[in-house]
């Protein structure tokens, strides 16, 4: 039984690590692709909070010690609470056309 | 490290290029803070990655690290535009 559980956690967190990786080439993508600073912002975000937030599960999920995902909780709690101000802040300075 | 791993950091080594490309080609300064902004999150993806392979602590703590400074980088960018716009 814990053998079918732990292979399960291994493909849940395998599967996060690539949909997370993923995202951020697309959002890298994105930044090329699309026309003008606030699009491109657009696709730059989201690789910044669901990418790292699918990533940290992917983490904390084969991660052996607490303290360790503890530390996983505060990395995701602190982009989601820095990245929209910093793309916030840099959307309000970028150049009006 | 198993394939899955690999993968992800494959793709990260590729997302990180194209993002490195985006800041060096030639571009306004609100496109580069724009792509840094998404290098250092990818940086922390594979920092997180690099992190549940090893079993280390470390790496964690310079995940947290890296995405305090993007954020700080992005801002302080983002006020250095803005006081540009007010002196012209």
């Amino acid at each position: 039984m814990s053998d079918i559980l732990g292979s399960a956690v291994e493909v849940l967190s395998a599967a996060c690590f690539i949909a997370g990786a993923l995202l951020a080439l697309i959002g890298t993508l994105g930044l090329h692709r699309l026309a003008d600073t606030r699009s491109r912002m657009h696709a730059a975000t989201k690789p910044a909070t669901l990418g790292v937030a699918l990533c940290a599960l992917g983490a904390a999920l084969q991660l052996s010690s607490t303290s360790d995902v503890t530390k996983v909780v505060v990395i995701v709690v602190l982009q989601l609470v820095t990245s929209p101000i910093g793309a916030h802040m840099l959307g309000r300075a970028v150049d009006d056309k | 490290m198993n394939v899955a791993q690999v993968l992800a950091i494959v793709l990260l080594v590729a997302a990180a290029v194209i993002g490195i490309a985006r800041v060096v080609r030639r571009s306004s300064l609100g496109d580069r803070a724009v792509a840094l902004d998404a290098l250092t999150a990818v940086i922390t993806c594979a920092l997180l990655i690099g992190a549940s392979q090893a079993d280390d602590g470390l790496m964690l703590d310079l995940a947290v690290l890296f995405g305090l400074m993007g954020f700080l980088a992005s801002v302080t960018v983002a006020r250095f535009i803005e006081s540009r716009k007010d002196d012209q």
